[in-house]
Formats: structure tokens, sequence, C-alpha cells
């Protein structure tokens, strides 16, 4: 599943990008710790949370999934770990029961109900889901804002470079 | 460069700690043509090696985070626990706050590790940097004045001491230390905030612009970042560029890899070094100012490779301890004799009492609509954005709360969306979300004064020692009745100058962080005329030890509201002035 993953991302955004970015070739081998299923259903949900629109790509091609797989993997309490496995079952189990299949089998319109579903109480989780959703999410948002895609292409960020002068307001 | 140290050789002046304190006192001392032996108890790191300013999130394998089996100890850890607050953690590092977020992996080898510096005692947020220019090396630049509000604050509204020196007396060398280090600022000709002599300022965006003439109507002075920093460049320093607009100031726990904002090495140490003068040894945790039997004066000291473990004795003709307010305390009250039972220079009781700092917590945040969805605008890579100067108790008396507060704050757009993770949802309406609003914030927080109380201390724990047997400070530090209402106050008047301006007021906190937060830790030491009430007179020296000086923030006698680092640098300037010259005739 890894080298398939990989050989559609080098499509997708491109060589260069993908060997430049030391989370991407950490994956050559596949995921670290998520098993190719699980790798599959949070790259989606990734990509469902930060999408590829018209203004900039989204996490799929900025390979949060990868970089999340690659922080879990060497975590340093076994819990965190154990908190995404359980977190992508439940994401499974709910889906069976909304939709009658598995998430990824489900259409995209089912996938985003299921997630606006998981998001209900963002600001105040409760369910094991809902506490799921928010660990999912920001982490979706660190990895893909700190991304190459997520800064200059998202953000349009201007900065770290070299100024002669400050940008801005001279006080008199 | 560095020489090797002679143990044989009486040194005219030893220096301990290589912060803001000791590096200005080697090049004074060294400039005076004094021999000097400057001990550092940390490490001579390849710091741009640690910095990496210029390095993007995605070139690091964990986006700048620190590896897992490190942690840095969280805001609330210090609300909940006890120190010493790396006991039992299954942690292999643990490092203080100053690490946010998931801890920084720039600057984990700057900052101590707490499992081999406990402390004791009461709740304290205790940041310390063991390494060649110690917290300079990650200083917030800000680099303030102190007036005579300050200095004579006590004959102002009665409380606690004068310092014993005025505005007039220090100026001098305030005016030295802009001219050798490079300040950058705008001059508001503020009685109660001095201007100093100022290299090109930054620039405001337009929240900040917006902010500043709004405030103007009230009289109170929104002025950019009064940086430490070099902005137009030091002809005579070619260890410092001058700033162009690069680095991760902000973003990161600080630290200037092109050593455009002031450090103690590339601004005071290797200078200093040239002079064939200055002898440096890093490694070197002095546990103990010894004394001469026949004289009481002080000797020289004891000090613990930390390397080895071996220990070693070098002898000066004087001793200036640098090694931060509350390390110098430590070492003063480690170094018991026969002839300063309570250590050396304590006669009056008063070492490691009188402490002082300030309140950090409170402030405001707030949106500008009209920023929302506007264009990216390049706000980061500034050495800083705006301080807004002390405004209370200067003409009037407020009724709840003596002394003053000033802001640090600023807006615009940084490399990282900070309401990536408060905004709601999901998808693409999510990402337009945090897009058009990343760069309409405004956020400012009050650093206050915290009044100097005898009762707010620090003395030597009877059973915990230091990975190197050194027992360690045991802290009885508290805020008080007056920080608790200058906070309410900070807090109330954060919104309501945002209000005024017409940005909108998102969130304000009265909430007071840790004591220790602040990082400006004062006053163990105080100086003063009377050497029952005090311990250093007005140039540094023990009144009990006329050759052991205290040239760290320990001697300031209030806290003032400004930050302390350029007022520590022009103290410790005056007092090697004057120990340079008493060493010439022979008085020490």
């Amino acid at each position: 599943m890894g080298c398939e993953f990989n050989r559609r991302d080098l499509i997708r955004i491109g060589a260069g990008a993908v060997l430049a970015a030391p989370a991407a070739l950490a994956h050559v081998n596949g995921p670290k710790f998520f098993t190719p299923a699980e790798f599959a259903l949070l790259d989606e949900l990734t990509e469902i949370i930060i999408p590829t629109d018209e203004h900039s790509p989204g996490a799929r091609a900025a390979k949060v999934a990868a970089y999340i797989d690659t922080r879990v993997a060497e975590a340093f309490e076994a819990r965190e770990r154990d908190d995404w496995r359980q977190g992508l079952k439940l994401v499974e189990e709910l889906s069976q029961k909304m939709n009658g299949r598995g998430f990824l089998e489900s259409t995209p319109d089912e996938r985003v109900a299921l997630l606006q579903h998981m998001a209900r109480n963002e600001m105040h989780p409760k369910a094991p889901e809902e506490v799921f959703f928010r660990t999912l999410k920001h982490a979706t948002a660190r990895a893909y804002y700190t991304s190459k895609i997520g800064i200059h292409q998202e953000m349009e960020y201007k900065g770290n470079v070299m100024l002669q002068e400050f940008v801005g307001y001279e006080v008199k | 460069m560095s020489l090797e140290v002679d143990y044989n050789k009486t040194y005219d002046a030893i220096v301990v700690g290589s912060g803001a304190a000791g590096g200005m006192a080697a090049h004074v001392l060294t400039s005076h043509g004094a021999e000097v032996l400057l001990l550092e108890a940390g490490k001579r790191l390849d710091i741009n090696r640690e910095l990496r300013s210029m390095e993007w999130p995605y070139d690091h394998p964990r986006r700048g985070d620190m590896p897992p089996d490190s942690h840095a100890l969280s805001g609330r850890e210090y609300t909940i626990r006890q120190p010493p607050y790396a006991k039992g953690s299954k942690y292999k590092h643990v490092y203080s706050y100053v690490e946010d977020g998931n801890g920084s992996d720039y600057a984990k080898d700057i900052v101590v590790d707490e499992k081999d510096h406990p402390y004791t005692g009461t709740q304290y947020a205790w940041v310390r940097a063991r390494c060649l220019g110690g917290k300079t090396n990650i200083w917030g630049r800000l680099a303030l004045r102190l007036s005579d509000y300050d200095f004579k604050a006590a004959s102002r509204d009665g409380y606690g001491e004068d310092w014993p020196i005025s505005y007039a007396d220090i100026e001098p060398y305030y005016d030295k230390v802009d001219r050798y280090l490079g300040i950058s600022g705008h001059k508001e000709n503020l009685p109660y905030l001095p201007d100093g002599i100022f290299q090109r300022a930054v620039r405001l965006n337009p929240a900040e612009a917006l902010l500043r003439e709004s405030l103007q109507k009230s009289g109170r002075v929104l002025t950019p970042y009064r940086a430490g920093v070099t902005t137009d460049g030091l002809a005579h320093n070619k260890y410092r560029s001058r700033c162009y607009g690069r680095g991760a100031c902000d973003r990161r726990v600080g630290g200037c890899d092109i050593h455009a904002a002031f450090d103690s090495p590339t601004g005071l140490i290797f200078p200093a070094m040239e002079t064939g003068k200055l002898t440096l040894r890093p490694n070197a945790t002095v546990h103990e100012v010894t004394v001469d039997k026949a004289t009481g004066k002080a000797s020289g000291v004891s000090f613990v490779d930390t390397e080895t473990g071996t220990t070693y004795t070098v002898k000066g003709r004087s001793v200036l301890l640098a090694a931060s307010t509350l390390e110098s305390a430590r070492l003063m009250l480690l170094s018991k004799s026969s002839q300063h039972p309570n250590g050396i220079g304590n006669s009056s009781g008063h070492v490691g009492h009188n402490f002082c700092e300030h309140i950090m917590g409170p402030g405001a945040y707030g949106l500008v609509k009209d920023l929302v969805g506007k264009p990216r605008t390049l706000d980061d890579g500034r050495p800083g954005s705006f301080y807004l100067a002390r405004f209370r108790n200067l003409t009037d008396r407020n009724p709840n709360f003596i002394r003053g507060y000033g802001f640090e704050g600023g807006s615009g757009c940084g490399m990282f969306p900070d309401n990536a993770y408060g905004t709601p949802g999901f998808g693409s309406a999510y990402k337009k979300t945090v897009r058009d609003y990343a760069g309409a914030f405004i956020g400012m927080g009050g650093f206050g004064e915290m009044l100097a109380r005898y009762e707010n201390y620090v003395d030597l724990d009877p059973q915990v020692k230091d990975r190197w047997g050194v027992p360690v400070l045991r802290f009885h530090i508290k805020f008080g009745d007056n920080e608790r209402k200058m906070a309410a106050d900070m807090a109330a008047t954060a919104g309501e100058m945002l209000h005024e301006a017409g940005i909108q007021v998102l969130s304000k906190s009265s909430e007071l962080l840790t004591e220790g937060y602040s990082i400006h830790e004062l006053g163990t030491s105080r100086m003063g005329t009377d050497p029952k009430k005090s311990v250093v007179n007005q140039f540094q020296q023990a009144h009990d030890v006329k050759n052991l000086l205290v040239v760290d923030g320990s001697t300031h006698v209030s806290a003032s509201c400004q930050n302390p680092t350029w007022t520590i640098m022009a103290l410790c300037w005056r007092s090697c002035d004057h120990l340079a010259e008493e060493l010439k005739r022979g008085n020490v």
C-alpha cells in the first residue's frame, strides 16, 4: 500500500516536492505505526478536514497523515498510540452504524455527515468520537499549517526573507 | 583565544556567570586592563547550530518539536504540582515552560534539564539557561530604561525603599550600553520611560498603528518595541550583523543567530577576549566564595567541573557574582565561614530576601474587523512589535494598588495561523475562515511591578541537592494583594483600550501566571546605604566584604515594571568602572 500511496502523490504534487519532504521520504516503506487500512482512513479524514480546493492543495497533498503516523509511532506514551487506534476504530464503527458500510466505502456526502456528527461539540467534546475529532483536527491543522503547502500556498506566508527595511508604518 | 586557567595566579577579578551581567563585567574590567577569569556553569554551545532561526518547520523532522523522550512543563503543571517539577517524571529530560507547546528543539540545550537542577518550596516557574551567555541567548529583547519614578518610588508612595542612586547617576551608563550594544526604538520624550540612543525603529502594522492613534487621545503611548537589537549595525563589533527582519524572534522562544539581537557572547565576551586579558572557563559550577581567614575578604572561588566532577579553587583580588538573581543568592548562602556564618555578605540577614519580579498573564485579545479577508502582509521577523508604556500612578493615585504596569503586544500575519485550533468546523469553509482571519487579531499582555517584600525569599533546602551535590534553593515566594488588584486593573484597561480603538474584544484575562513566569527575578541582595537593611552599596559592593560585588539583578531595590536587562548592564558597567579605580588604588 505504501508504494502505491507514494506513487499517487508523486503524480499529484510532483516528484520534487515529495523528495524534499523528510516525512514523505520516511514513508517509502509504508506507514510506521498505522496499518495500511488505518492509514488510508486517516489520510481520507485529514483530507476532508483540510481539502484541496480552488485556493490550494489540501492535507493529502501536504502528507499530513504521513507526518501524524511518524509522530504517533514515536510517541513517548503508549496511550497516545492506543487513542489513535481506538479513534479510527470508532470512526469505522460509527460509519457502519450510520451508513451500513465502512467509511471509505461511503459516499462523499455520508463521510462529511459523519464528520459533522463527530464535530458537533467541538469546543466542549464529551463522547469518545467527539474527543477523537479534536485530537484529529488539532494534529491535522498542526501538520498542514507547518507544511510547505500550508505555509506557502495556503497561507501565502511572506516572511523569513531578508529585508532591507521593516514593513509597515514608520512612527513619526 | 581563550587562555588556560592558571590556578597559581591571583586574577584581578573572578566573574561568576556569563549572561548580561557577567559579560558586561568582563567587557568593562578588561577594557580597564584588569586580568579577568570568567566562570560559566554551563557549556560553550555552538549557538548557531542550536538556533537555526531561518529553518522552515517542514525541514525539521518534528516541525521544531523536541524528541519524544523530552518534556516541556506546561503552564498548568506549575499550578497543580509542587516543585521539584521533574521529580518522578518518566521523561528522560524535563525542561521549563519556556519551551512552549510540544517543547522547542531549538532551545532545549540552552535551558537546564530540571532533572539535574531541582528546587523546592512554593510553586515557581524558574527558567535557567546554563550555557555561555545564559538567558541572553533567548531573551525577549525588550530594552527599557528605569527613571526616577522607579528609583525614588518609595518617596513617591511611601512603600519600601528608594534606590541609593537616581536616574542622573545611571543615565551616562545607559548611554554607554546603547552605543556599545545597539538599541532600536522611537523617541517619545516620556519622563517615566526615558529615551535611549536609538537606531532604526521597527514599524507598526495597521492594527498596531490604529491602537497607537486611538491611545493618543488619552495621553497613553504605544511605541515601537524598544529592542536590544542593532538595526543599523555596529561598526566596532565584527560578531554581530544588523537586523534584516528574518528571525524567528517571536515564533520561537527567541534567539538570534545573526546576533543582531544582543547576546552576551557576541556582544561582550568575544570582543573582551581580544584584549588578551580574559580567561573563559565553561563547565565550572561555582559552589563557594572562599574567604581569607585573616581579613575576612573574598579570596577566590571553588568550582566543580560539571563534566569530570573535579573541584578546583581559583584566586582573585575581587569576586563578582553574576550568576542570576537566584543563583547568586544561593552562592552567597552556600559560602558560610567562621567570618560569615550566615553566608558571605549576609550580616544583615537580607540575602535571599526582598525578592521582586514582574507579574504576567493579564491582558486582552481582539479582532480588527476591517482586516478580515485582507491580503497577506509581512509582519513576521521584526525583533518585536509594540510596547505600551505605563500610565498608572504617575500623576494620579489609583485607589486599589500602587506602582504600575506596561504591555507588550502585537498583531499581524505570523508563520502559523494561531486561530487554526480555535476555528470550529472543517472543509473548505474552515480553511477560508482560518486564512481570512489569521492576520486580523491583536493581543497584548501586561508586565506589572511586584512589590519587594522581606517575606518573599529563598533559602537553602536542608536536604535536597542538585546533580553535583550542591544544596538547592527552597522558595518562599507568593504574589500578594497589590499584585492581584493590579492584575484586575490590567485586564480591565487592556479590554477598554482595545474597545476604545474600535477593536472587538474577544477575550481578556486577569489570571496571574505562576510566580517566576516573567523570568525577571530581582532583588535578593538589594543595594542601599544602610548595611542593616541592604546587602550591597550603590557600587554593588557587599557592605561586609568590599572585594565582593553582586552585579546582576539581585541588587535591584524594586522591580519597576520595565524589563530589567538594560538596567542590569548599565549598573554593572558603573560598578565595574568604580571597581577598576578601586583596584588601581589598592582599596579592595
